[in-house]
């Protein structure tokens, strides 16, 4: 079994993983739990493509 | 004149405490297995399918699983993170037939996967640990 990914794709799945597991384990009534995973899993996207763009001077 | 709180230190229960030992074992032997146990239904479903999610893609990116004999410290972190995987690093081991291949950035990211999903499941176990302890909702 061999997967090919993209970085983009490689780290939404990674957020979205990880956002949900983050919701799950720390809050419980249903709606809590939906708004910590969709805030959670907006700023690993953010962060992230934000260091992607801070990386990218050095890049060249 | 000074203010004495006193704080009393709720009963050691040794009983409590072994059950809660046992279920954080059963939760880092089976993801999600300690929550199970404790009628936990959401979370042990989210856990069981999030380390396995993360192992299945960390494998199919063919990330570096550690071994025991890794030879340096940061094999040896890498070694523990992954067997926080439980049950689930013997699985990633049988699904990486072709060894990993770390020589273009999605093995690499394949070793991150696996190594989350480690740690990830340990977090879970913690958390069954806590929950059977009373100390978590």
């Amino acid at each position: 079994m061999t997967l090919q990914l993209s970085h983009l794709q490689a780290m939404l799945l990674f957020a979205l993983a990880i956002s949900v597991a983050f919701g799950f384990l720390s809050r419980r009534p249903a709606m809590d739990r939906l708004k910590y995973i969709v805030w959670s899993l907006f700023l690993f996207l953010l962060i992230g493509i934000g260091i992607g763009w801070a990386m990218y001077p050095l890049s060249r | 004149m000074t203010d004495e709180i006193q704080v009393t230190a709720p009963p050691h229960d040794s009983k409590l405490e072994t059950r809660a030992l046992l279920l954080g074992l059963a939760g880092w032997i089976l993801p999600g297995l300690g929550h199970a146990l404790q009628k936990m239904w959401g979370r042990a479903v989210a856990c069981f399918l999030i380390v396995a999610a993360l192992v299945l893609i960390g494998a199919g990116l063919r990330g570096n699983l550690f071994t025991a004999d890794g030879g340096d410290a940061f094999a040896s972190l890498g070694y523990l993170a992954d067997l926080g995987a439980g049950s689930f690093y013997m699985v990633a081991r049988a699904l990486e037939t072709r060894g990993p291949d770390v020589s273009h950035a999605d093995g690499d990211y394949g070793t991150r996967f696996l190594a989350v999903a480690g740690v990830l499941n340990l977090l879970a176990a913690l958390h069954a640990y806590e929950a059977a302890r009373g100390r978590k909702a």
